[in-house]
C-alpha cells in the first residue's frame, strides 16, 4: 500500500505545518552552532536539574507507597479519622504530589527555562 | 452481570440524548472544518482550557469510567493503583516529552520518527505500532459498548458494537479533529457530572452508610490483586500506565493541537487537575457501591445497578434517575475514547498510506474502524481495564523509549530505535498472545502475561541503547540541529 514514489514530506502534509516549525537542514537559525554554545548547555542543565531529581523523588515516593502497603499492612491500616486509614491517605497523597510537581514544573519552565531559551534564540537571530 | 437491574426506560432515554448531543455538537463543529489542518490538528487553534477538557474527555474511556469503580468494588484500596498510574502518566508526559515534542513540529509519532531520524523505514514501523495500539484500545471500547447497550436496552451485543462504530465514524468523517475537540470537551464535563452527581446524592441520602465498606478488612491496602503475585503485578501496572500514557497515539495527537510548547505544558497541568477531580469521584463511587453491597465479581457494569440497590423505597425515583446518569456517562465514555482513537488512526493512515488530503482522512477513518469492529464482534467476555492495560503496556514498550531517548539523547540510531521498538513491542504482544493461548494453564505467571511491562519496558530501553551504541557511527550530523530545535521555544514571536 505504501507508494515508494511519495516524497519524504508531501506538500499536502506540509500545508498545515508552518514554515517556522520546519526542522530540516534549511531552517532559518544555525542550530548546529547553537547546540555547541555554552548558553544552550546551560539551558539543558537547567532543564535536567529540575526534571531528573523530580522524577527520582516521585518514583521513590511511589515505591514507598507500594512497599508500605505490601509489607506494613498494620501501619497502613491504622485509622486516622472515621473509617479513613493511612493507606488511603497515602494513596491520595500520590495524586496530590502528581499535581504539585506538575504545577512546580510549569512555573519553573515559565520563569526559568523559557526566558533563557528565548534569549538564546534572539542572540542567534542577531548573529545571522 | 446481565441482571437487568439497570434496564430501564430512563437509562435508554439518557443514552439516546448523549448520542444526539454528540451528533449535534459534531455537526456544529463540522461547519468550521475545511482544511487538512482542521481535520488533523484542529488548525492548532485550540486553547489550553478546551484542549485539556478534550484530552481528558477522550482519555477517560470506559476503563476509567466504569472500570476503575468496578476495580475498587473488587479489590478495595489496592485498585487505587490504576487511577494513580493513569494520572501520573501525564506527569511523565509533561516532564519528558510535552513541550519538546510539540516544538518538533511533528503531529504524529511517525512524523516525529522521520524528523528526528530522517528514516522512512523507521517512520513506517512507527505507523504500524500506532495502528496496533489504537486497535488494541478500540476493541475493548466497542466490545464494552455492545455489552452496555445489551444490558441497558436488551439489544443483541453486535447492535451496540456496530451502532457506536457508526456514530463515531460519522462524526470523525464529518468534522475531523476540530469538531471532535468540541465533542470530547463536552463529554468530559458530562462524564464528570455523571459520576459526581450520583456520588453527592447518594452520600446525602445514605449518610454514614455510604462508606461502611471502609470499615471492613477489604479496604486495607495490600490485600488485593490476588495475594502472592500482588507486588510484581503492581509494579507492572505502575510502569505500564506511568510510561504508557506518553506513547498513546490519541493522547499525543491532541498535544499537537496546542499552539506551542508553553501551551502544551499548561494543557498538561490542567489535564492532571481534571483527572484528579474525576478519579476522586470515581473512587468514591466504587466505595459507595461496595458499601451498598455491589457484587465484587460483577464485572465492569456492576456500577450501573448500584443506585437502584442503594436507594429503594421512598428514594427509588432518585435511584432510577442516578442510574440513567451513570448510563449516559458510560456511553459518553465509549464515544469520546473511540472517536479520539479513530482520529489518531485516521491521521496516520491518511498521511502515511494515502496522499493526506481531506478526502483521504475520511477514507482512512472508515478503514481504521473496520478492523476493531471485526475483532470486537468476535471477542468473548473481556475486562475493559485489563485489555486497555495491554494497550498501555505496548505503548510503554515501544513509543516511550523512542520518545524519551529520541528527545534526550543524541546517540539513538535508526537501527537502535527500530530494534528497541521491535523487541519491546514483540515481548508485550507475545506475552498477551501467550496469555490468551495458554489461558488458565499459565497459572502463577498469568499476571506477567497480562501485564508484561515490568519486563518488556526495561528490555526495550536496553536494546535501544545497546544497539545504538553498537551502531554509533550512523548518528547523523543533523541531529544537533534537530535537538536544539526541540529544546528551544518554537517561535520567537508567538506569544
Amino acid at each position: 500500500m505504501l507508494s515508494p514514489r511519495r516524497s519524504v514530506t508531501p506538500t499536502t502534509r506540509r500545508s498545515c505545518v508552518s514554515s517556522e516549525t520546519d526542522v530540516s537542514g534549511r531552517s532559518e537559525t544555525d542550530f548546529e552552532h547553537l547546540q555547541a554554545t555554552p548558553e544552550f548547555a546551560r539551558l539543558r542543565r537547567a532543564l535536567r536539574r529540575f526534571v531528573f531529581p523530580m522524577t527520582v523523588a516521585f518514583l521513590a515516593w511511589y515505591l514507598l507507597y507500594v512497599l508500605l502497603t505490601a509489607y506494613a499492612r498494620d501501619f497502613v491500616s491504622t485509622k486516622v479519622f472515621g473509617s479513613v486509614n493511612v493507606g488511603f491517605l497515602l494513596g491520595w497523597g500520590q495524586f496530590v504530589t502528581t499535581f504539585g510537581i506538575a504545577i512546580l514544573y510549569s512555573r519553573y519552565a515559565d520563569r526559568k527555562l523559557d526566558p533563557q531559551a528565548e534569549q538564546i534564540r534572539e542572540e542567534a537571530g542577531e548573529h545571522r | 452481570m446481565n441482571s437487568g437491574l439497570g434496564a430501564s426506560v430512563p437509562s435508554a432515554v439518557a443514552v439516546g440524548l448523549v448520542v444526539l448531543a454528540t451528533v449535534l455538537i459534531g455537526a456544529y463543529g463540522q461547519r468550521l472544518s475545511r482544511t487538512t489542518g482542521d481535520f488533523l490538528v484542529a488548525s492548532r487553534m485550540v486553547g489550553p482550557t478546551w484542549n485539556a477538557a478534550a484530552i481528558s474527555g477522550e482519555y477517560l474511556s470506559a476503563a476509567s469510567f466504569l472500570g476503575v469503580a468496578a476495580l475498587i468494588v473488587q479489590f478495595g484500596a489496592d485498585a487505587l493503583w490504576y487511577p494513580i498510574g493513569f494520572t501520573a502518566g501525564y506527569l511523565a508526559l509533561l516532564l519528558f516529552v510535552a513541550a519538546p515534542l510539540r516544538r518538533s513540529g511533528a503531529y504524529t509519532v511517525p512524523d516525529f520518527a522521520q524528523i528526528r531520524w530522517g528514516s522512512l523505514r523507521l517512520r513506517r514501523l512507527a505507523t504500524v505500532v500506532v495502528l496496533v495500539i489504537v486497535w488494541l484500545y478500540l476493541v475493548p471500547q466497542l466490545h464494552g459498548a455492545g455489552l452496555l447497550l445489551q444490558y441497558l436496552v436488551g439489544v443483541p451485543r453486535w447492535v451496540g458494537v456496530v451502532g457506536v462504530a457508526l456514530v463515531v465514524t460519522a462524526s470523525v468523517v464529518a468534522g475531523g479533529m476540530r469538531s471532535i475537540t468540541f465533542v470530547q470537551a463536552f463529554q468530559y464535563w458530562l462524564k464528570l457530572s455523571a459520576v459526581a452527581v450520583p456520588v453527592v446524592v447518594m452520600i446525602a441520602l445514605l449518610r454514614g452508610d455510604a462508606f461502611s465498606a471502609l470499615d471492613t478488612p477489604w479496604a486495607a491496602p495490600g490485600l488485593g490483586f490476588g495475594g502472592g503475585a500482588a507486588l510484581p503485578e503492581v509494579y507492572s501496572v505502575v510502569i505500564a500506565t506511568f510510561l504508557g500514557t506518553m506513547g498513546l497515539p490519541h493522547v499525543l495527537v491532541r498535544f499537537y493541537t496546542n499552539s506551542g510548547g508553553g501551551a502544551a505544558r499548561r494543557t498538561t497541568v490542567q489535564v492532571i487537575t481534571l483527572l484528579v477531580v474525576f478519579y476522586f469521584c470515581t473512587v468514591l463511587l466504587g466505595l459507595i457501591s461496595r458499601s451498598a453491597g455491589a457484587d465484587p465479581a460483577g464485572g465492569d457494569l456492576v456500577i450501573l445497578g448500584v443506585p437502584a440497590r442503594a436507594l429503594d423505597g421512598s428514594a427509588a425515583t432518585a435511584g432510577t434517575v442516578l442510574a440513567a446518569m451513570i448510563a449516559a456517562g458510560a456511553v459518553a465514555a465509549f464515544l469520546s475514547a473511540s472517536s479520539g482513537l479513530l482520529v489518531a488512526a485516521a491521521g496516520v493512515i491518511s498521511t502515511d498510506v494515502l496522499p493526506g488530503r481531506v478526502r483521504d482522512f475520511r477514507v482512512a477513518a472508515v478503514l481504521g474502524v473496520l478492523v476493531p469492529v471485526a475483532v470486537a464482534l468476535g471477542a468473548g467476555g473481556t475486562d475493559i481495564v485489563r485489555v486497555v492495560g495491554m494497550a498501555f503496556g505496548l505503548a510503554a514498550s515501544t513509543f516511550c523509549p523512542l520518545l524519551v531517548l529520541g528527545i534526550w539523547w543524541r546517540g539513538v540510531t535508526v537501527a537502535g530505535a527500530a530494534a528497541g521498538m521491535l523487541c519491546g513491542g514483540g515481548l508485550a504482544l507475545g506475552a498477551v498472545t501467550a496469555g490468551i493461548v495458554l489461558g488458565d494453564r499459565a497459572g502463577r505467571w498469568s499476571w506477567l502475561l497480562e501485564q508484561p511491562a515490568v519486563i518488556s519496558v526495561p528490555v526495550a530501553f536496553a536494546v535501544m541503547i545497546g544497539v545504538s551504541l553498537a551502531t554509533r557511527r550512523t548518528v547523523r550530523p543533523e541531529v544537533d540541529a534537530v535537538l536544539a530545535r526541540l529544546h528551544l521555544p518554537g517561535t520567537l514571536h508567538h506569544r
